[in-house]
């Protein structure tokens, strides 16, 4: 499923962040000794299996065989780079998409605002396995003949990522645009003489940059480890790729998993970074 | 033989289903084939079963997308029923009068490819004492060690697993029924592990001990090594010396036909078989082969002895098949599901 | 609008009407609905006629009767259903206490913001990387069980495995146990400290307040989540495909073998399984957003 929290979230007003100022009345000394014991267990759910996997993929001899074995298999950085350019693709088209979406029901069409939210929604009620079920019976048919056109595949790899991006994305974007006066900045720049895309590239994305970036990186972590739609749209993307090897592999797949966990959380850590001036945000996308 | 090379180069593409890369040393002949003549290989899902890929083309009948495979390699009791579908199209290759008469479809519509004989699979890091025969499996000391190394609904090996385990369990050629009871036997020791076995499984440890062809064992055992990983020990066992035949067939809705023809060309070719025989099979042509001594000797020394294996007839297997398929469910009653 | 436009020079300024003109916005979220057309609304309606058509075609409630008397199918939903009670459940009640524990002032914020990163990282966990870390965590040569042995503690031949139903609930509590903890912790900072301090001045004792204030007002907040985390596992495919090899007995996995093949022998049915799990996620994504606006009430 698809990011359910997007729904629940907080707007940012009405919110604290998160790592301001606990509400609570500070709690007497010994439950404080409980609740650090209590994080403790979590962080050791949380950390050992990670560190199985770098345990893992150093087993081999000499410890570095499975790193060396991954870099120097080709279909290793061919699927890496096949998912990272599905992302790029997926988010270019999530916000072409959106963007102008977005603020064309904020600015023209308000009252179409419940429908394209209801819209963006629908990816939490049809998982992607029902979702890939559902493209392929349509697009591998004989009268609609999209997925053995050359790059058909990729073109619906990239439309349902679209698809579970958008829930986040427009509601990232949505936000973004009422902290904005969207409305004084239109006709600010209309009066300037400047035409609909001037105004959207210039004046609408960058104020909604913060937003924009947070959910790309978000989109991005998540299609470069996405399983579920690439491998029965049968595509080379990284998550078959690591199923694969999963497979068949004793010590490959912790080395790979570790290199894409780096990735991941590069991303995330670029989120965290940026999103520190707009905080409380929290979202989850199924890739699972 | 110019004109398929134009006609299949013009096509650009192959896809194919159910090759993994230690399969029969799979990874070697798809990588000839592509510098060879320059034609893409889409590899399709190299974990499906032979039931699967005969799926795959009944699914993607209407779809010449990149999902249908153009070729398959399936078990031997396989291809009759597929031909009977309407699923595979003839094709008679070059070296068509080398493949053994009882190992071939007289139309043309499936042809034998390499045959091997069923052996255990142990990964010694898990397993220390090694088992040598099918009754060694149902002891104690294996509780949730044995895994079937495909789903006995539709995978050719795991389907052949359990009818060799009739021979040693008392029953015969001709009686698969004694297989499902030493399985029924097995799950009910708590012994068996309802997952599909993989190489990555066995040198995890997920699946220590499994029943898989000698050739699959052997170059497992060699990839594991390679990976750093636990010492694989390779087990024919001493009962029950199973061997199997694999057959080749062309989809009938092949997208890409001409290339899926040279495919085949390519790979009953002297080539073509050798790279098999690497694989630790025993290629269809290798009577031939040998006769016109075209196999190096280092390879041959290689190949697993396997005296004593039975080959059972095309009635035998279709018995069989049908029994274990539709029986597995009753009779040993797990899922290889949960 | 009546625009005043200046006529040449030496006449009068002239007010010119304004001219009616037929509105073209709708045109700018055409793009918009022409995706949703083609890539969410098109293949629903596909599945949907589907799985009302019988193998001639013929319009049929059959496929549905099947699913809830085809024993292999109800297996399946019963342990999707089941997993994914355990694990929002689970989730829920561990993560709560984990985020109150992060929350409140004693814990400072050196430990705090780290972990709330972490369980961001940890929520959106691709499944395939995730099944393979608790293979080399708790497989038969993972980590933590060669640890146990060394202690004496065999956990497999007491009859555990992970590559069960209770494996794979233990791995899906890595990603809903931190989706919890990021959902619940605004609605545990929303309570107002002021509340504790009215029901200490009161008299009332920490279970008091508990059981009368604090989760009264969570508990609309609590469910919603609980119910989010049952959609987020009723719809998890990777994880199990992975740590399974494909082969355990639920929902997601039958519909993908479905698309591989016709393994149910009936196309039709495999579209209603489809159906009846968007039915099911529907229901629960309706439930949680009531449930919201509930909690919305006090926390704001």
């Amino acid at each position: 499923m698809s990011g359910g929290p997007a729904i629940g979230v907080r707007a940012p007003e009405a919110m604290q962040t998160l790592s301001g100022s606990a509400r609570e009345r500070p709690p007497g000394r010994r439950s404080h000794w409980l609740f650090l014991i209590w994080i403790l267990f979590g962080a050791l759910f949380f950390l050992i299996p990670l560190l199985s996997t770098i345990l893992f993929s150093v087993k081999p001899k000499p410890w570095y065989l499975a790193y060396v074995n991954t870099f120097t298999d080709p279909k290793f950085f061919s699927s890496l780079l096949y998912s990272f350019g599905i992302g790029l693709a997926t988010i270019v088209g999530v916000l072409l998409l959106l963007v102008p979406t977005a603020y064309w029901v904020h600015l023209r069409m308000p009252r179409w605002r419940p429908i394209v939210e209801f819209i963006t929604l629908l990816p939490f009620v049809i998982p992607a396995v029902v979702l890939v079920f559902g493209l392929i019976r349509v697009y591998g048919s004989r009268q609609l003949p999209l997925l053995s056109a050359p790059f058909g595949g990729d073109v619906l790899l990239v439309a349902a990522y679209i698809v579970l991006a958008l829930p986040y994305m427009y509601r990232s974007i949505d936000v973004g645009l009422r902290s904005i006066d969207v409305r004084s900045l239109t006709e600010a720049a209309q009066s300037l003489g400047a035409g609909w895309p001037r105004i959207l590239f210039t004046i609408i994305l960058p104020n909604l940059r913060v937003a924009l970036l947070s959910g790309a990186f978000l989109t991005l972590a998540i299609v470069m480890g996405e399983f579920t739609i690439a491998v029965f749209l049968a595509r080379p993307a990284f998550g078959p790729y690591l199923s694969l090897i999963g497979q068949n592999k004793a010590f490959e797949p912790a080395s790979a998993s570790i290199i894409s966990f780096g990735i991941t959380w590069l991303a995330m850590g670029l989120i965290a970074y940026i999103g520190r001036g707009q905080r409380g945000q929290t979202r989850t996308v199924g890739a699972r | 033989m110019d004109a398929l090379v134009a006609a299949a180069q013009a096509e650009g593409n192959l896809t194919t289903i159910a090759l993994p890369d230690d399969w029969c040393n799979y990874r070697e002949m798809i990588d000839t084939f592509k510098t060879k003549y320059g034609i893409e290989v889409n590899e399709l899902d190299p974990n499906a079963g032979s039931g699967d890929e005969v799926e795959a083309i009944k699914a993607n009948k209407d779809n010449p997308g990149p999902q249908a495979p153009d070729v398959i390699d399936v078990g031997l009791a396989f291809g009759p029923t597929a031909k009977d579908e309407g699923l595979i199209q003839p094709y008679k290759v070059e070296t068509w009068d080398s493949i053994p008469a009882d190992a071939k479809d007289a139309d043309g519509y499936w042809w034998g490819d390499y045959y091997g004989v069923l052996s255990f699979e142990v990964n010694t890091a898990v397993v220390s004492n090694v088992p040598q025969d099918w009754s060694d499996l149902l002891k104690p000391e294996y509780k949730n060690q044995v895994a079937l190394a495909g789903d006995p609904r539709s995978s050719n090996q795991a389907i052949q697993t359990v009818f060799a385990a009739a021979l040693a369990n008392g029953g015969s050629l001709d009686n698969a029924q004694p297989g499902l009871d030493f399985f029924k036997q097995l799950n009910d020791a708590g012994n068996f592990v309802p997952t599909i076995a993989k190489p990555g499984t066995i040198a995890q440890g997920e699946t220590p001990i499994t029943i898989r062809w000698t050739y699959n064992a052997l170059s497992n055992r060699d990839g594991t090594a390679a990976s750093g990983g636990p010492e694989i020990a390779v087990v024919v066992p001493t009962s029950g010396r199973f061997a199997g035949v694999y057959v080749q067939g062309i989809s009938a809705y092949a997208p890409h036909p001409n290339a899926a023809k040279l495919w085949q060309e390519f790979m009953y070719s002297d080539e073509g078989q050798n790279i098999w025989l690497k694989g630790y099979c025993h290629p269809i042509r290798y009577e031939d082969l040998v006769a016109t001594d075209a196999v190096p000797a280092d390879q041959l020394a290689k190949l697993p002895d396997v005296a004593g294996a039975v080959f059972p007839t095309l009635a035998q297997l279709d018995a069989a098949k049908e029994l274990i398929t539709t029986q597995w469910d009753s009779v040993v009653g797990v899922d290889v599901v949960e | 609008m009546a625009s005043a436009t200046p006529a040449a020079e030496g006449q009068g300024v002239r007010f010119v009407r304004p001219v009616r003109r037929r509105s073209f916005t709708w045109l700018g979220l055409v793009p918009f609905f022409l995706f949703a057309a083609l890539f969410i609304f098109l293949p629903a309606a596909f599945l949907v006629v589907g799985s009302f058509q019988g193998p001639d075609d013929q319009f049929t409630l059959q496929n549905y009767a099947d699913l809830t008397s085809t024993e292999f199918i109800v297996g399946a939903f019963r342990n999707s259903l089941e997993i994914s009670a355990v694990t929002a459940i689970f989730g829920a009640s561990f993560g709560f206490v984990l985020a109150y524990a992060l929350i409140s002032s004693g814990t400072p914020g050196w430990i705090r913001t780290p972990f709330l990163t972490f369980a961001g990282v940890a929520s959106n966990f691709a499944g395939v990387p995730l099944a393979l870390a608790f293979v080399f965590t708790f497989g038969n040569l993972g980590l933590v069980t060669v640890a146990l042995r060394e202690l004496g503690i065999d956990i497999y031949s007491s009859g555990f495995t992970l590559y069960s139903k209770l494996g794979l609930e233990m791995t899906y509590m890595y990603f809903q146990l931190p989706l919890m903890i990021l959902i619940i912790a605004p609605a545990i900072e929303g309570m107002k400290k002021e509340w504790r301090e009215a029901s200490e001045n009161l008299g009332a004792s920490s279970f008091h307040y508990w059981r009368y204030v604090a989760f009264p007002i969570l508990l609309p907040s609590l469910l919603g989540t609980m119910i989010l985390l049952f959609g987020n596992a009723f719809g998890a495919h990777a994880t199990a495909f992975q740590l399974t090899g494909g082969t355990i007995n639920i929902v997601t996995i039958v519909i993908g073998s479905q698309i591989r093949g016709d393994v149910l022998h009936n196309p039709g049915l495999g579209y209603a399984m489809a159906m009846g799990m968007v039915i099911i996620m529907a229901g629960s994504i309706t439930a949680y957003s009531l449930l919201q606006r509930r909690s919305e009430r006090w926390l704001r």
